[in-house]
């Protein structure tokens, strides 16, 4: 073994390391007629005890006790994010669909709001659809004057001729459509109100019903007065549109429950 | 046997890991108090600040709690890992301060920086050198450049195989051979440079006493 050999050995002499007892016997043979390698060694040695020292030295540093407080803080902030993305995103999701869902038909009953105020203020010829088309002979309605305000209005069905009388295959699909829904609430509806004075909706063939969520103030809004508490609500009611697709009648519906007041200021059918 | 004594089972880094990830506190726990002073010193060693050293270990354990899952044990020890994310964290905080800190260009033979700035002062090593031996090493140490003092802490004041070396700097086992090598030579002459300093330094003293 040269001194170039024995420089490439150096440390791991030093280090008492990892070296095959062949080549650190060569090694120790070399240094024995080597002085600058032996030097050399000792040098390595020398500097690898002193590194010990600094070890012994620094062996009692360790990080300030708020390292591992603020540590463990995260841990525990982590292991609760975690374990609620665990167990929620399946709610999560359906949230997520249910607020499309939601708006979706939100942005449906706008549209349908807005259509029906504007054939009831400005006569559009716009058509909207229909949510139930119902092919019945034109109801007889005696001409009249618009009420202001809503008459009181009596249970009977023939009542005219301010109302228009609902055949008995219709009032019976609403009745079942609405036990369907909810049994224990049976939908209560007033009867249905002239929109344009004088009209004769037994000249209609045909007409489309049209259920739609309006404000109460829109109600108001269209001329027919309507009680101070409601006017804040969003108020159910059937559009009657004949089939020019112009807004002829209205009725305002709701169940048993929350009709009190409907009941109580316009009568019910 | 009668009498004897059960050892209690050590739990591994890799145990301890899986309890971790797992949501166990205990795990990190352990995981944190076995190897925080590693940490913790190579930080210190590399950077000779207490405060650097200390906002290493938070980064090196906040690292791993994000991203424990992405260790491969069979890849590294847990060691070198941590030793990896270290070197890492320290030589972006040393880079942040460059600003602050007036550098001298690095070179072989030169200074990474000014070690008489950060040694002074309230510097921490200064107040931890309990002989001067000692505090001539670890300023020797901090006046290599990173890229030797980087293995030197971790082959010899760490006691890293080169190879747990080379997975935690990313480089071959054959890098950490050549830059340990020349660090040493680096280290041995700042060493001897520093102790004519210390003799000349002593003999001017006796010169003044006997003056």
């Amino acid at each position: 073994m040269n001194c170039q050999d024995f420089e490439k050995l150096t440390l791991a002499l030093a280090r008492d390391g990892l070296l095959d007892a062949t080549t650190r016997e060569q090694g120790l043979i070399h240094v024995e007629d080597c002085e600058r390698c032996a030097a050399r060694l000792a040098e390595e040695r020398a500097l690898l005890t002193r590194v010990r020292a600094v070890v012994a030295e620094m062996s009692g540093e360790e990080p300030p006790a708020r390292v591992e407080t603020a540590l463990l803080a995260a841990f525990r902030a982590q292991t609760a994010a975690a374990a609620s993305s665990t167990v929620i995103p399946a709610p999560s999701r359906v949230r997520r669909w249910s607020s499309w869902k939601l708006a979706a038909v939100a942005a449906g009953i706008l549209i349908l709001i807005s259509v029906t105020a504007i054939f009831w203020r400005y006569g559009s010829s716009h058509k909207p659809q229909s949510k139930e088309l119902v092919k019945t002979p034109a109801p007889a309605v005696a001409p009249g004057p618009r009420i202001t305000p809503l008459p009181t209005v009596e249970p009977q069905e023939d009542r005219e001729p301010m109302m228009v009388s609902q055949s008995k295959k219709q009032r019976k699909r609403l009745r079942r459509r609405a036990s369907s829904e909810d049994p224990t609430e049976a939908e209560m509806a007033t009867l249905f109100i002239l929109l344009r004075e004088g009209e004769d909706l037994s000249a209609l063939e045909r007409f489309s019903l049209v259920r739609v969520e309006l404000p109460g103030s829109a109600i108001n809004e269209v001329g027919i007065p309507i009680v101070l508490e409601l006017a804040n609500t969003t108020v159910t009611a059937d559009v009657l549109l004949g089939q020019d697709g112009l807004a002829r009648a209205i009725r305002l519906v709701g169940s048993n429950s929350d009709t009190e007041s409907i009941k109580r200021d316009y009568g019910a059918n | 046997m009668k009498g004897a004594m059960t050892k209690p089972m050590v739990p591994s880094d890799a145990e301890l890991l899986r309890l971790m990830l797992a949501g166990e506190e205990q795990g990190f726990t352990e995981l944190y108090r076995r190897h925080k002073g590693l940490v913790y010193r190579f930080a210190l060693l590399m950077s000779g600040q207490a405060s650097v050293a200390e906002e290493v270990t938070q980064e090196v354990f906040m690292a791993l709690l994000r991203s424990g899952r992405r260790y491969d044990p069979e890849r590294a020890s847990l060691k070198a890992y941590l030793c990896g994310v270290a070197r890492n964290q320290v030589l972006l905080l040393m880079e942040k301060e460059r600003p602050y800190v007036q550098f001298v260009e690095e070179s072989d033979e030169g200074e990474a920086f000014p070690i008489m700035h950060l040694i002074s002062g309230d510097d921490p090593l200064g107040d931890c050198a309990r002989n001067e031996a000692n505090r001539l090493v670890r300023q020797a140490v901090l006046a290599l450049p990173a890229r030797y003092r980087e293995v030197i802490v971790l082959c010899d004041f760490q006691e890293m195989s080169y190879a747990e070396a080379a997975l935690a700097l990313d480089c071959p086992v054959g890098t950490v051979n050549s830059r340990l090598h020349r660090g040493h030579a680096l280290l041995l002459k700042k060493l001897r440079a520093a102790a004519r300093l210390d003799s000349a330094a002593s003999d001017a003293q006796g010169m003044r006493c006997f003056a």
